[in-house]
């Protein structure tokens, strides 16, 4: 008996989100934008540092943590509206929706391609902005590690964000507002793991920290973004 | 069926919560009133000075139950949030919309008084200390909601969204709390615990626990009247509130 459409064509649900994160993909590889801005972005401001401080070697290195985190999360609330939005506007989130496949495994597909575009890219460029920060060179890796475990989550949160403004048309700063306080924790993980390995302490507690948020935002994040989905299309 | 269940469904209907709080109204606002009035007047002159604060410590009758209420009510948001989506209940929703502006101002409340308490204790209107910076998300989260609100045309839509805002935040809040403790805190630990050895005498607690009940009971009037209006609102299309709107002619 089919009951439903998807019934009548035998595709797994994989092949499906496998789809979505390709098409996302080739779409932020085609227009680029999604993924030079945000680095630009913090390039501009990263050099507004030094300018507005003077030059302070030492000053620089000693708010490098907090700098850097602070720019990958608003490097990052710049790409967050677009990630429903579009979808939203030429009405292929209806299909989601109304797919077999379950909604919160579409809203993870895609914040996975809204991280591959974004949160990877800045890990990747972070080295960059560190050097110009003048961060020791011995708390690198602890602070690409906390990047990969961090941006995950602000791709999460930044997806839920963007499904709940979605519809709206000057939704962007009401994202910034309603994802902010969700990722104080993040930040304050991700700069104090910096922090501390720049004073020649373990990290690992911050970085583990990162971890079980990621873990805890993979469970549930997704099923309020699903919830906030189907609240906007009713 | 216990009468309570009974009362709770009542409640679930726009027009019978309407009729049943508007009774409700005075006693609460005048139990508020006077019960807020009895516990500042117990906190600034019956109570005893405190022997290293000194006078100052007085500005806790105020700050400390405004950072309950701040509290109280985002838990009632989330508990009405959490109704309003899983049962659509239109009242829910009202409350949800009613209580987010007074958690707001009881969180500015606390959050002002609270600086104005630190300038003489610790010399600094403020510090980044981690119960004054939770509270100071608390208050962005209740920004949140009323901004999630306003920012949709339609009522209805504005108020569900803003009920996942509310859970969601709710949810949250342990996290960010804990996260936020990682500083050395500057801020006195807490003085009142249901259970155990309390650390303040009765004369100096006293107070609180009155303005305690008094800023519930003030609140509850508080978010019924916006309740009850909003509710006007939404259902002004409806047969019982032109039969509402008739009453009232007729009584003024």
């Amino acid at each position: 008996m089919i009951r439903h459409i998807n019934d009548m064509i035998p595709v797994k649900p994989a092949t499906v989100l496998w789809a979505l994160i390709r098409r996302d993909l080739l779409l932020g590889v085609r227009q680029k934008s999604q993924i030079y801005q945000p680095l630009v972005f913090q390039l501009l401001v990263v050099t507004m540092f030094p300018l507005g401080l003077g030059a302070g070697a030492k000053t620089l290195a000693s708010i490098a943590p907090a700098v850097i985190w602070v720019l990958a999360l608003l490097a990052s609330l710049l790409t967050l509206d677009h990630i429903f939005k579009v979808d939203h506007e030429d009405g292929s989130l209806e299909t989601y929706a109304l797919s077999a496949v379950p909604l919160p495994a579409s809203v993870l597909a895609k914040a996975t391609a809204h991280w591959l575009l974004t949160g990877l890219p800045l890990t990747v460029f972070s080295p960059i902005i560190a050097v110009l920060m003048h961060l020791p060179e011995s708390a690198f890796g602890v602070m690409m590690g906390s990047l990969l475990l961090g941006t995950p989550t602000i791709s999460l949160i930044g997806a839920m964000g963007s499904a709940l403004t979605m519809s709206l048309r000057h939704g962007g700063l009401l994202l910034t507002v309603l994802v902010m306080p969700l990722l104080a924790p993040v930040l304050i993980f991700g700069a104090s793991a910096i922090l501390e390995s720049t004073l020649g302490n373990s990290a690992s507690g911050q970085l583990l920290a990162l971890t079980a948020i990621l873990v805890f935002s993979l469970t549930l994040v997704p099923f309020a973004a699903a919830t906030a989905i189907r609240i906007n299309l009713e | 069926m216990n009468r309570l269940v009974k009362l709770y469904h009542q409640l679930g209907s726009p027009p019978t919560f309407y009729r049943i709080t508007g009774k409700w109204l005075p006693w609460l606002f005048w139990a508020g009133v006077l019960l807020m009035l009895w516990g500042l007047y117990d906190g600034l002159f019956v109570a005893p000075i405190d022997y290293q604060q000194r006078e100052s410590f007085k500005i806790s009758y105020i700050h400390v139950p405004a950072a309950w209420m701040s509290m109280f009510i985002y838990l009632v948001m989330g508990i009405s949030g959490f109704m309003a989506l899983v049962w659509r209940m239109k009242v829910a929703e009202a409350i949800l919309i009613a209580s987010a502006p007074i958690g707001a101002i009881f969180t500015l409340l606390a959050l002002v008084t609270g600086s104005l308490w630190g300038k003489p204790m610790w010399g600094t209107w403020w510090d980044w200390d981690a119960r004054m910076t939770s509270e100071l998300i608390l208050l962005f989260l209740y920004i949140g909601v009323m901004a999630t609100y306003n920012a949709y045309d339609d009522p209805r839509k504005g108020a569900r969204v803003a009920a996942l805002v509310a859970v969601i935040g709710l949810v949250n809040l342990p996290i960010i709390h804990f996260s936020v403790q990682w500083w050395s805190t500057i801020h006195q630990a807490s003085t009142v615990s249901l259970f155990g050895q309390q650390h303040i005498p009765w004369s100096m607690l006293r107070g609180w626990l009155i303005m305690a009940i008094g800023t519930k009971l003030y609140y509850g009037y508080s978010v019924l009247k916006r309740a009850r209006l909003l509710l006007l609102e939404t259902e002004k299309h409806t047969v019982w509130v032109q039969k509402v709107i008739e009453q009232e002619c007729q009584n003024a």
